[in-house]
């Protein structure tokens, strides 16, 4: 059988890459979409846990981080379809209004 | 072992050759394929172990999670998303976690996915000319964090051992199933569900909202 390193080391690979996508894409959908895979990650790194110590609370974590991860992919992409009627862009450097 | 690393280094292979040769895509094909066939008529024991398949699963999430980085289209982003999204689901699988991948699939994979390629789509995004993936310091700077926070987590799950550490208590019948699941959520955690809900009753009022071209 696997050992639960494996699955915490794809999980890290997932999550840095998700990361440095959400660091060096300028589009907001990509953006958006490095988040779910940073998500995603975290979801595989609670399943193995769980799977390691067999327990269940694991799964519960998870069920509620897909329920949070749908309402911020609702909420983000209706952010950037009311920005993009505003500048006809989805480029993040063009939604720099409240920025310091 | 040595057949996952063939077929990982027969991708890099075909990668680099259609990048020398554009535009002859049988130029790459031809040989790599051959080359794939040998691997697996030489090593096809490996074909039936678990390790096998877990690695190869393993190395398409990961060059799939690139690839939705890098790939200057939103909509093949949105693709390969798609494509990691049912590497992780197999995983869950593997991990026991039969409810949770089907909810993998049916909720990401299906609903919040279609999202995304509903949004695309209506925005009719091009692709991004020469990936414009910020400028000077900001590059190198995301590229050092990302290395640094990926060296970190290295070493956390190197020496997690370290860390307060329970041995695993026999497993139970039916672990990973819908049953257990709910039994959990609907007796421990009902606060958290309820709460949940209301999430996303906002959220979707929210999202309503926010795209609304003029309100009242």
């Amino acid at each position: 059988m696997m050992r639960v390193e494996f699955f915490l080391l794809i999980a890290a690979l997932v999550f840095s890459i998700g990361a440095v996508g959400v660091l060096i894409r300028r589009n907001a959908i990509v953006i958006l979409m490095c988040i779910e895979l940073m998500l995603n990650a975290v979801n595989l790194t609670f399943i193995a846990f769980a799977h390691e110590r067999q327990e269940m609370v694991g799964h519960v974590f998870v069920f509620f981080v897909m329920a949070v991860a749908a309402a911020e992919a609702a909420v983000g992409l209706a952010i950037v379809i009311a920005i993009f009627r505003r500048r006809r862009s989805a480029d993040v450097e063009d939604a720099s209004l409240m920025r310091w | 072992m040595p057949l996952l690393i063939g077929l990982i280094l027969l991708v890099v292979t075909w990668t680099v050759i259609r990048a020398v040769f554009p535009g002859r895509p049988l130029v790459a094909l031809v040989p790599v394929a051959l080359a794939g066939a040998a691997l697996l008529v030489l090593f096809y024991p490996a074909l039936a172990t678990v390790e096998f398949w877990a690695g190869l699963i393993g190395f398409v999430a990961i060059l799939s999670a690139l690839l939705v980085v890098i790939h200057p289209n939103p909509m093949m982003s949105v693709l390969f998303l798609i494509l990691n999204l049912f590497c992780v689901a197999l995983f869950y699988l593997m991990l026991q976690a039969e409810f949770l991948a089907a909810l993998q699939i049916i909720v990401y994979a299906g609903a919040i996915m279609v999202l995304f390629l509903f949004v695309v789509m209506l925005l009719n995004l091009k692709a991004e000319e020469g990936l414009r993936i910020g400028t000077g310091p900001q590059r190198w700077g995301a590229f050092g964090l990302g290395l640094l926070f990926s060296g970190l987590m290295f070493w956390a799950i190197q020496n997690r051992g370290r860390l307060a550490y329970f041995a695993p208590e026999s497993a139970g019948g039916g672990f990973g199933t819908a049953r257990e699941v709910a039994g959990l959520l609907f007796t421990r955690h009902v606060f958290a569900f309820e709460a949940v809900s209301i999430l996303l009753v906002a959220a979707m009022v929210g999202a309503v909202v926010l795209a609304k071209r003029k309100l009242g």
